[in-house]
């Protein structure tokens, strides 16, 4: 077996012919559920050619299509009120690419977020409430890019189960009925990291900046490579194919340093209800297994992350380290914010980096960029929208949403 | 639900015995628990196991104890330190899901209102009146510094202007601040009846009777618009 180490920090970029295999009785999923839409049992939202797919590896070697083109965008509930910039560098890179997608109002939470915290939901309601979702972009004829990793595991789990269960799946075509919708299954759920992953080496080419002085490390979001862990990408050239793809492909892609930490497989801390109403194990979480791993052993210059509740909770929560004396903090962004940094978007405009506790702006110095200049930028621009002037936007609503 | 001179509450075996039925019935629990070798990976990397009195390798050996008496003693504050990363699903060899299970049981904690469920979600209420009335969930209004002190003075900046610096985000539908996006009366309508079908109001009530109450009278007004 051949074995190359490029990487003085760690094993971000070991390549390794090596093929994870099932070991165990495992379907995919996907199989089973074309021979449902044989039968007429479902409905399937395919990855057609218009959609520009991107093959990719998952965990056994299985393929996976990852749609580019003609999306819609499932925002959410956790970033978009918390860290917008996440979502706006999405779409920034979007409109490079001339890409075509809807964003827009009919779109609820996947409600797992809650789920998971408290318990107040059952299988009917979460299967009912992807069910609902993924019909609202098939009946606009676009392909779902789901941007959370809740709604991302949880989606794969209903999707499972709908296609297991018989009885799950007449409940919900009931109440889909009774909304005037129909049962429709995506043929692939996706993550928006996965759209990341598989243009990564066309997003490099936009890139302005040399990030090769840059250490990163990655905090990828359990519930996109531990729930439903057959369905997620991985690749023989990023980590020997032994961990998820996801995020440090872009990294490595983008020329920075990957550096490897001892604590790589814990979670954040998020905890669901603990990151509100249980913080001090959130908190400590944070700084001992994530944090001060990635700092002392790493000496991290950013923590990248893919999503909501890790990017929150690694955020937030360096700052009362203080209390105990941990000195360590190091900024915390999603993938995409860092890739869209990489390639010259404004910081504050669309990166919105000011809503980030973690200090950022050595992050921005060392890669030379002038978060100065974008900061006085931005406070003349909310002057002016003060005074009534109206927002760039990077989308507008279709006529009607 | 009576209680004994330690404050622990006294239930009769059939309910224990119910609940450990109700738990087996729920279609997932086949997949969720399969064999166990004991080998305690799942504990080795479980998060809040290492801050909790909780241990994912001894939720799966009391369900395969099928023995109520010892599945009724995780039905209190236990199943809450769960962190449902699932981190226990993935690394078990035998492809268990202590997590999985967990959730089953926090669903019937709920379902059945108990005590100890109402007591570890009250805090938790204004979260789920915000997803449950309007289809969303954490919203920027939310982020207060009274309420993260912890977060540090930076978080006043979340607060201040907040409806400008929200107008500045170049996306139409997040240029609010009372939800995470602005969604669309037509969405949490279907939610609501969703939510009816699928007896997610229910779980409300017997949870937060008074939280129920306040939902309802948003869900009258949504409905009615």
């Amino acid at each position: 077996m051949a074995i190359e180490i490029g990487n003085r920090l760690g094993l971000a970029n070991v390549k390794s012919d090596y093929i994870h295999a099932a070991g165990r009785k495992l379907e995919d999923i996907h199989d089973e559920l074309l021979e449902l839409e044989a039968k007429g049992e479902v409905k399937v939202i395919h990855v057609k050619d218009e959609n520009k797919p991107i093959e990719a590896e998952t965990l056994f070697g299985w393929k996976k299509k990852i749609p580019t083109n003609k999306l819609w965008h499932h925002k959410s509930c956790g970033q978009c009120g918390n860290i917008p910039g996440y979502p706006v560098s999405l779409l920034w890179f979007m409109n490079k690419f001339g890409i075509e997608y809807i964003d827009e109002r009919n779109q609820t939470s996947c409600t797992a977020w809650n789920y998971h915290g408290s318990g107040t939901s059952n299988p009917v309601g979460l299967a009912a409430v992807a069910v609902r979702n993924w019909h609202r972009a098939y009946e606009l004829g676009l392909f779902p890019l789901f941007h959370c990793a809740t709604t991302f595991g949880d989606y794969k789990e209903m999707r499972n189960l709908l296609v297991e269960h018989k009885e799950l799946r007449d409940e919900v075509r009931r109440i889909m009925h009774k909304i005037g919708r129909e049962l429709v299954i995506p043929e692939y759920i996706v993550h928006y990291s996965e759209w990341v992953h598989v243009m990564r080496f066309e997003i490099a080419k936009l890139k302005k900046y040399d990030l090769s002085n840059v250490i990163a490390t990655i905090h990828p979001a359990c519930h996109t490579y531990k729930m439903i862990p057959e369905d997620c990408i991985y690749d023989k050239e990023i980590y020997a194919g032994k961990r998820t793809a996801v995020s440090t492909g872009i990294a490595l892609a983008l020329g920075a340093q990957v550096a490897d930490y001892s604590t790589w497989y814990d979670c954040c801390g998020f905890g669901f209800r603990h990151i509100l109403t249980e913080r001090e194990a959130s908190r400590s979480f944070v700084m001992d297994r994530k944090i001060r791993p990635m700092v002392r052993e790493a000496q991290s210059d950013v923590c990248i992350t893919q999503d909501t509740g890790c990017t929150t909770t690694l955020d937030k929560n360096q700052w009362i380290g203080k209390a105990m004396g941990y000195t360590e903090q190091v900024p915390v962004m999603a993938d995409v914010m860092f890739a869209a940094l990489a390639c010259g978007a404004d910081v504050y405009k669309i990166v919105q980096l000011q809503w980030h506790t973690t200090d950022w702006r050595p992050l921005c110095e060392k890669i030379g960029i002038d978060w100065k200049k974008s900061e006085d930028e931005y406070d003349a621009y909310l002057e002016e929208l003060k005074a009534g002037g109206k927002t760039v936007n990077l989308y507008e609503y279709p006529a009607g949403k | 639900m009576e209680y004994d001179e330690n404050g622990v509450s006294i239930v009769p075996f059939e309910l224990k015995k119910e609940i450990f039925e109700e738990a087996r019935r729920d279609f997932r629990y086949e997949e969720y628990v399969r064999g166990c070798l004991n080998c305690g990976v799942c504990a080795g990397g479980c998060p809040p196991h290492r801050f909790f009195d909780f241990s994912p390798r001894i939720v799966l050996q009391k369900m395969k104890s099928k023995d109520p008496e010892l599945i009724w003693t995780m039905m209190d504050e236990y199943v809450w330190a769960c962190f449902q990363c699932f981190t226990c699903a993935m690394i078990c060899p035998f492809l268990n899901s202590p997590g999985g299970v967990i959730a089953i049981l926090r669903e019937i904690a709920v379902r059945r209102g108990f005590e100890s469920a109402k007591k570890v979600l009250k805090p938790y209420s204004r979260v789920l009146l915000k997803l449950t009335a309007y289809g969303n969930q954490l919203s920027p209004d939310m982020i207060q510094p009274d309420f993260f002190p912890d977060w540090g003075p930076h978080i006043g900046y979340a607060s201040t202007d907040l409806a400008v610096k929200r107008k500045a985000i170049p996306m139409p539908t997040l240029q609010v601040t009372n939800l995470a996006w602005d969604v669309a009366p037509e969405a949490m309508k279907e939610l609501y009846d969703i939510f009816d079908e699928a007896g997610v109001f229910k779980i409300i009530e017997s949870v937060d009777p008074s939280l129920y109450e306040i939902i309802q009278d948003i869900v009258d007004d949504v409905r009615s618009s």
